[in-house]
């Protein structure tokens, strides 16, 4: 039995403490699935703290045929659907995050070598992102950001091959034009 | 911007490292859960139980074994072959009859 098994079969027979064990294992996980959907560190708290708990409520229902960070990842990725639909319908109300100038300079130059740092890549991406549907940014992040195979977006999601793939390809149509059109706008 | 420039973003992007949690994080997580119902142990379910539960199922499949033969019987009859009972009476008159019988 993996070290996970054995703490969740104590868990169910009653050891509730010990799922703070199982927190501290797979928090920091949770945590970079999370922070792909959401910059603000307290909302990701709030969203972590909720992805837990479904864990918890669902327990009775893991069977134990896939690895407990795995199940976890799907409830944490759900969450994060969740949460960016309501944002989505708040839209309008959020602010626009301010580019620095390395992402505007990048934006403007079409230097090969020229790579953006990682932290305004991700500012970049999240503000183009806002043009996607939550479920073409759920599976674009799974596919280019987690690096997920199809076959494991189709578990996490419960969409199909097909529909993962057409998803895929609409929302790299999607961030490019919106690059091209924050590029026109703040240049 | 081009796919390729969009792929370099993706890869740039991919480096981030998230915030780390706050160390009373689990600590919070455990207090949340506490409010939630207790997690009910798997339960281990004694033969009746478990014949209880297969009951319903059990009592569909014979009846619908019942509905067949019936129906069976019903359409050999009209279609002239003769039933069970005339069969049985036709070998027992046969056994009894024959100098040989009983």
């Amino acid at each position: 039995m993996s070290d996970d098994a054995e703490l969740l079969e104590r868990i169910r027979n009653g050891a509730t403490d010990e799922f703070a064990e199982l927190v501290r294992r797979h928090q920091s996980r949770v945590f970079a699935i999370l922070h792909r959907y959401e910059r603000d560190a307290h909302q990701v708290e709030d969203l972590a703290q909720e992805a837990f708990v479904k864990a918890w409520r669902a327990l009775g229902q893991f069977d134990g045929r896939a690895p407990f960070a795995h199940w976890l990842s799907s409830i944490t990725t759900r969450v994060a659907l969740d949460h960016l639909r309501k944002e989505k319908r708040r839209q309008n109300e959020i602010g626009l995050p301010e580019l620095g100038d390395d992402a505007l300079d990048w934006l403007r130059r079409n230097d090969e070598k020229n790579e953006l740092d990682a932290h305004s890549a991700a500012e970049l991406l999240e503000l183009a992102m806002r043009e996607l549907s939550p479920a073409d940014r759920v599976v674009i992040t799974l596919q280019e950001l987690e690096g997920r195979s199809v076959k494991e977006i189709t578990a996490a999601t419960g969409a199909s091959g097909v529909a993962v793939r057409v998803r895929a390809m609409r929302a790299r149509s999607k961030l490019k034009r919106a690059l091209e059109k924050i590029a026109k706008e703040k240049l | 911007m081009n796919f390729r420039k969009l792929k370099r973003l993706f890869a740039s992007a991919r480096r981030e490292t998230a915030p780390a949690p706050p160390a009373d994080f689990a600590a919070d997580v455990l207090r949340a859960i506490r409010r939630e119902p207790p997690v009910a142990a798997p339960e281990t379910l004694s033969v009746f139980d478990q014949l209880n539960l297969w009951f319903p199922r059990l009592a569909l499949a014979a009846s619908a074994v019942i509905v067949l033969c019936v129906a069976a019987d019903y359409g050999l009859t009209a279609a002239g072959v003769p039933s069970l009972s005339d069969g049985a009476a036709q070998l027992s008159a046969q056994w009894l009859l024959t100098p040989t019988g009983l």
